[in-house]
């Protein structure tokens, strides 16, 4: 099989890529290991705020722009390959892939490599028991699968998501008994969401002691500073962050860096989203974890990078459309987190003796990182 | 914790045998999968490959920083022999037999 642009992982960042491209006339190939696209942007049903201008403005529920997505990439010209894993690369630098018959090399000009991010476990005893399971596959067991995951559920973690996920398995019927934060308050900033959780016994500078039950989760022991809170429950939830999935980038031969504000390890990349290896570019979560515009937009820039180095759009039409995203990336991405992919952007630049656009420099109103 | 408390779901090995590991000369994520298998099951390491970097860094006193990575090798994926072998004419998979050049190299940026 040969394209102009292959790219891994059909979530939120490998689509809107793969739209970007499209329409500048490339042939663009999208590969997802899953049966069905839209990565995990499938089960967000909550609303999403700082959408890139091309949304239109207000809030959108996660999966209504998951549709969006899914819609204009079945009118374009994209070619996708579903239940199709990328599981290796060729001598030659191609892309293998398999579709679990059989393993065949993707012959590309350019590749983007979007594999999302991976929910972090958390370790104590008995967090194997079934029912012990990330906020993240409790939510897809509800909104994908339809599937009460269980009847009583601690929440371990009280950052966004596993606020807005205890959330969402309270409005399911599903009793929170407990959230468990290690830290001294809770994480999420968002107001609204923890008053909606206000009945729910909260423990701060608390951890999970142990779970125990006769092959499932029955009890678990938290770990309080006033002592040993004792709860019965079938569910427990571990919301331990994401960190960026690195093996793809592994065997493209990318080099790492570890930036603790984007996820730990991640492979590194310039402004243009190009890894080190110059056939490669990053995109999504697997680039820093973020919130869900600048997700779509890293997903532009790297098509736009690979757009110009193919000849489909000229430099200058690259660098204007490249300093627009990076200007409204700059405007959605929490301070910490483009702190973060500044100081990585401007040492990888340093590191590797190239230029960085003026535009570059703009970014925030002439506040430059790093 | 409790040293029998599993970190590698995948093969069942828990605190105490990584900290043996250790014990024994072990200083990285690879080391500890060479004399465990840790890391070495069905979702090759995604699941352990933090919380054991987390236990060599507070075993070594290093900060998480300096812990590196495991060595991903391919297959990415589970995939059955087969589907690896049908119909793949053309090009080698770089697999082993590509990668034995690069030993000893680290993909430190
Ligand atoms: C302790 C623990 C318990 C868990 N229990 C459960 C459970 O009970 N049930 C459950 O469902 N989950 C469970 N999980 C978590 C689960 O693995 C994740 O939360 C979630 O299912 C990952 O979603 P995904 O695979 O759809 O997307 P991601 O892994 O985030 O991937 C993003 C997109 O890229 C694609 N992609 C990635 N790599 C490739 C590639 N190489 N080739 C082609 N395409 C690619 C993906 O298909 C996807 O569309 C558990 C995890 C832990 C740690
Ligand atoms: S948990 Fe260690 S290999 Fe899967």
């Amino acid at each position: 099989m040969e394209t102009d642009l292959l790219i891994i992982g059909g979530g939120p960042a490998g689509l809107h890529a793969a739209l970007t491209a499209d329409r500048a006339g490339a042939r663009v190939v999208v590969a997802d290991e899953s049966f069905s696209l839209g990565g995990q942007l499938r089960q967000q049903t909550q609303w999403l705020s700082n959408l890139p201008g091309q949304y239109g403005y207000g809030k959108k529920r996660g999966t209504w722009v998951n549709e969006q997505l899914i819609n204009q990439v079945g009118a374009s010209n994209v070619q996708v390959l579903k239940k199709h894993t990328m599981i290796g690369s060729y001598l030659n630098g191609n892309i293998g892939v398999s579709d679990g018959d059989k393993t065949f090399e993707i012959q590309s000009r350019k590749n983007i490599i979007a594999p999302g991010a991976q929910e972090e476990a958390k370790v104590f005893p008995g967090w194997t028991l079934p029912g012990v399971m990330t906020a993240g596959a409790a939510q897809i067991l509800i909104n994908r699968e339809k599937v009460l995951p269980g009847k009583r559920a601690v929440m371990v973690g009280s950052n966004d998501f596993s606020l807005e996920v205890a959330r969402q398995l309270n409005s399911c019927g599903i009793t929170v008994e407990a959230i468990v934060e290690e830290k001294n308050q809770i994480i999420c900033s968002d107001g609204e969401l923890v008053k909606t959780l206000e009945n729910v016994p909260v423990y701060t500078n608390s951890t999970i002691e142990i779970v125990t039950g006769a092959g499932e989760v029955e009890h678990v022991v938290i770990q309080t500073p006033d002592g040993l809170k004792e709860v019965n429950v079938d569910l427990v939830c571990i919301a331990n962050g994401f960190s960026p999935i690195l093996e793809p980038f592994e065997i493209m031969n990318c080099h790492f860096v570890y930036q603790k504000e984007l996820g730990g390890w991640l492979a590194a990349y310039n402004i243009h989203l190009q890894t080190t290896n110059p056939s490669c570019y990053i995109a999504g979560n697997a680039a820093g974890i973020t919130d869900f515009g600048s997700i779509l937009l890293t997903g532009e820039i790297a098509a736009l990078s690979a757009l110009e180095a193919m000849g489909f759009i000229s430099s200058a039409e690259g660098t204007e459309q490249k300093s627009r995203c990076w200007r409204e990336l700059a405007n959605l991405e929490s301070e910490k987190v483009l702190q973060a992919r500044t100081e990585m952007l401007a040492d990888y630049h340093q590191k590797h003796e190239l230029d960085l656009p003026d535009y570059f420099m703009k970014i925030k109103g002439g506040k430059m990182y790093g | 914790m409790d040293k029998s408390t599993i970190v590698c779901r995948c093969e069942e090995i828990n605190v105490d045998e990584i900290e043996t590991a250790m014990k024994n000369g072990a200083e990285t994520f690879d080391d500890i999968k060479r004399l465990t298998r840790c890391g070495m099951g069905p979702c090759q390491s995604k699941t352990c490959l933090n919380p054991v970097r987390e236990i060599i860094a507070e075993y070594t006193g290093k900060p998480l920083a300096d812990i590196r990575i495991s060595r991903m090798r391919m297959p990415l994926k589970l995939v059955r022999m087969s589907a690896l072998t049908n119909g793949s004419e053309g090009g080698n998979v770089a697999s082993v037999f590509g990668e034995s050049v690069e030993d000893g190299e680290t993909n430190d940026e």
